[in-house]
């Protein structure tokens, strides 16, 4: 395969296809996958339960390894990363959000957020004073010593997004961030998630299946049964919804940048529905 | 050390204080064996590091009292009398004797001696007297206090009676004690008069003991003479002998379990707490940070577990030494910190098998 990455994609998604399971029991939860995504953006992967979603989410976060096709994150095949250095760009330059907020239950709120900052490479006494500012630049500095079992939904997922951008990854790799919320938490979580892409100029990748999500994304693309089914870019004159979110401090947001489906794909592999450009 | 280890144990308060109490019953049950061991390696020996005698004379083959036998003639003592340099060769008899009191019977270790010189006789009295005349006996502490003797008790040996005169520290071998009898009366008891053991020599000031040995070998023929420390080394490696393999037994036993007890708590809050390890794998955890977690953990475990044997095991050894008497515990600060070092060392081996289980714990598994 002929491949040229275009440097300002975060990662690049080249005919990726994974396969689970061995012979006679296999199933194709991702089946040649094309994507790419640029900073500032945030692309909403769109589909039902079991269409692949949260598998394409570990493939761009270079969890696992495609069973054929190509994952380059930050520049660099995923492949070519040590186990060592995929560890140092989780810690580091990719920010998760889970459904379930997965907050560490015996930590506190303060807590949680320092272990990331401490995986990246801060001092304990640096992490302790950094998650201190973030929770309150995050309004939810009164949560700082409450312990996860104790919060709202809404409280963990404001929590969980805290840890997530604590560090400022250039990558935000959020799973149904708002499928445990009411509407106005997840509206909050997505308004945040957004402006800090635009803000911070940071992609974030958004997996869901709520559609009420749409309207905040650069592009929304759909999977079924793993397979790209449709790309669009959100080029409407509909109205976009502010995004210059207090909680993430930063430059003044643009115009939200719009990329199209040519823009994602340099790969000349004639499957591959965004390849045409080369 | 990482605060979540402290929160990960305090999560289960009660599993938490059940592996304490065993990983702490495990060191008190390591520490009590090596203060036993010390105990009895004093006791074993210590009537014979007492002694003042400068040599040994045994039957041919005979190399320790503990668990040897020897037989030699009263005609032997006078010739070792006859060697240049010797001051005096004291004899003693030596025999495993039953006692009865009422309607118990207990055995001893009964040394016959020559009260005379006192030489081969009670180490230490810590009541009462020496033995004077042939009816009486010096029965060892602990032997006195296992079965409630009182100075003025009579005993029965075989079918002589005599009276309890006094009680001696020292001659307490853990699973035997000494007691002490006039030469005269040992013979009669076994029915051989002239019979004896062993002879304690005495030498000249500035005769050199390696000398008046070979002397006493040329001389007799057919004996076994040793000097002083060589002689105690002796019953000190019989002894070892005897106790070590059941000590190291115990001990490795001790050992395996707590090395179980660690394991087992160490696995079951890495599985209690697997999606929280997918979590924090997920969040680009350090490779060592969960397996220095499990291993901080341990180390909490066996430091508070420590301290507790260490509160524990003093006010048990005493209640333990009242109840049975016969065992005295001696413990020193070397190997209360081996005991201790041994548990930290088995805390990481119970880490390391613990954290095979880290290497199959996925990052993917946050998203399930």
């Amino acid at each position: 395969m002929n491949l040229k990455h275009d440097p300002s994609h975060v990662f690049e998604l080249v005919n990726v296809t994974k396969v689970f399971g061995a012979d006679g029991h296999k199933t194709q939860a991702v089946q040649e996958v094309c994507l790419g995504a640029s900073p500032g953006e945030l692309v909403l992967l769109l589909g039902p339960s079991g269409s692949g979603k949260t598998t394409l989410l570990t493939l761009i976060a270079g969890l696992m390894k495609p069973t054929s096709g190509s994952v380059i994150i930050f520049g660099k095949n995923v492949e070519e990363y040590s186990s060592g250095e995929l560890q140092q760009i989780r810690a580091k330059r990719i920010g998760f959000v889970f459904q379930t907020f997965l907050l560490i239950d015996s930590l506190t709120v303060s807590e949680n957020v320092a272990l990331v900052l401490r995986f990246a490479g801060e001092s304990p006494a640096d992490a302790r004073r950094r998650a201190r500012r973030l929770l309150r630049q995050f309004g939810i500095e009164h949560l700082a010593q409450k312990f996860p079992d104790t919060l709202s939904q809404g409280e963990k997922q404001r929590a969980a997004v805290a840890r997530a951008l604590a560090n400022e990854p250039a990558l935000v790799i959020a799973d149904e961030p708002t499928a445990s919320l009411e509407s106005k938490q997840g509206f909050d979580v997505i308004q945040t998630l957004l402006a800090y892409a635009k803000q911070k100029r940071r992609c974030v990748v958004v997996a869901s299946h709520d559609l009420r999500i749409v309207q905040f994304a650069d592009r929304v693309l759909r999977l079924e049964d793993g397979r790209l089914v449709h790309s669009e870019a959100n080029v409407s004159d509909r109205p976009r919804p502010l995004v210059n979110d207090p909680m993430v401090a930063g430059e003044t947001p643009g115009k939200p940048r719009v990329t199209t489906r040519q823009e994602s794909c340099r790969s000349s592999t004639p499957q591959c529905p965004l390849a045409s450009i080369r | 050390m990482d605060l979540y280890a402290v929160r990960i144990l305090r999560s289960q308060p009660l599993r938490l204080a059940l592996t304490i109490s065993g990983v702490a019953l495990c060191i008190v049950l390591m520490l009590f064996l090596f203060a036993t061991y010390n105990g009895v390696a004093k006791g074993s020996v210590e009537y014979i590091q007492k002694n003042p005698a400068d040599l040994w004379v045994l039957q041919r083959n005979a190399w320790n009292i503990l668990r040897g036998s020897s037989l030699l003639s009263a005609e032997h003592g006078e010739i070792i009398e006859t060697v240049s340099g010797v001051e005096s060769a004291s004899p003693i008899l030596l025999l495993l004797s039953a006692v009865e009191k009422d309607s118990e019977v207990a055995t001893v270790f009964l040394t016959g001696f020559e009260p005379k010189t006192g030489v081969g006789g009670p180490p230490q009295l810590v009541d009462g007297v020496s033995v004077g005349n042939d009816d009486e006996i010096v029965l060892d502490r602990a032997f006195a206090a296992k079965f409630n003797f009182k100075i003025g008790d009579q005993v029965r040996i075989q079918d002589h009676t005599l009276k309890v005169v006094g009680f001696s520290t020292g001659t307490n071998a853990f699973v035997i004690q000494y007691a002490f009898v006039t030469l005269r009366q040992a013979q009669s008891l076994v029915g051989f008069p002239g019979l004896v053991t062993c002879y304690l020599v005495r030498i000249h000031k500035g005769t050199q003991p390696r000398s008046v040995a070979a002397a006493i070998r040329d001389r007799l023929g057919g004996v076994e003479v040793y000097e002083h420390e060589q002689f105690l080394q002796n019953n000190i490696r019989e002894m070892q002998t005897g106790l070590l393999p059941f000590l190291y037994t115990v001990a490795a036993i001790g050992a395996i379990v707590l090395t179980a007890i660690l394991s087992l708590l160490l696995s079951i809050n890495i599985l209690e707490r697997r999606k929280d390890f997918a979590i924090l794998k997920t969040l680009g955890a350090p490779s060592g940070f969960l397996p220095r977690l499990v291993m901080e953990q341990a180390f909490l475990i066996v430091a508070a577990a420590g301290i507790l044997a260490l509160i524990v095991f003093f006010p048990l050894t005493s209640l333990i030494e009242k109840l049975a008497p016969e065992i005295t515990a001696q413990s020193s600060a070397g190997q209360i910190a081996a005991v201790l070092a041994a548990a930290a060392a088995i805390s990481v081996l119970s880490s390391f098998i613990s954290m095979q289980r880290l290497r199959r714990i996925y990052p993917l598994e946050a998203f399930s």
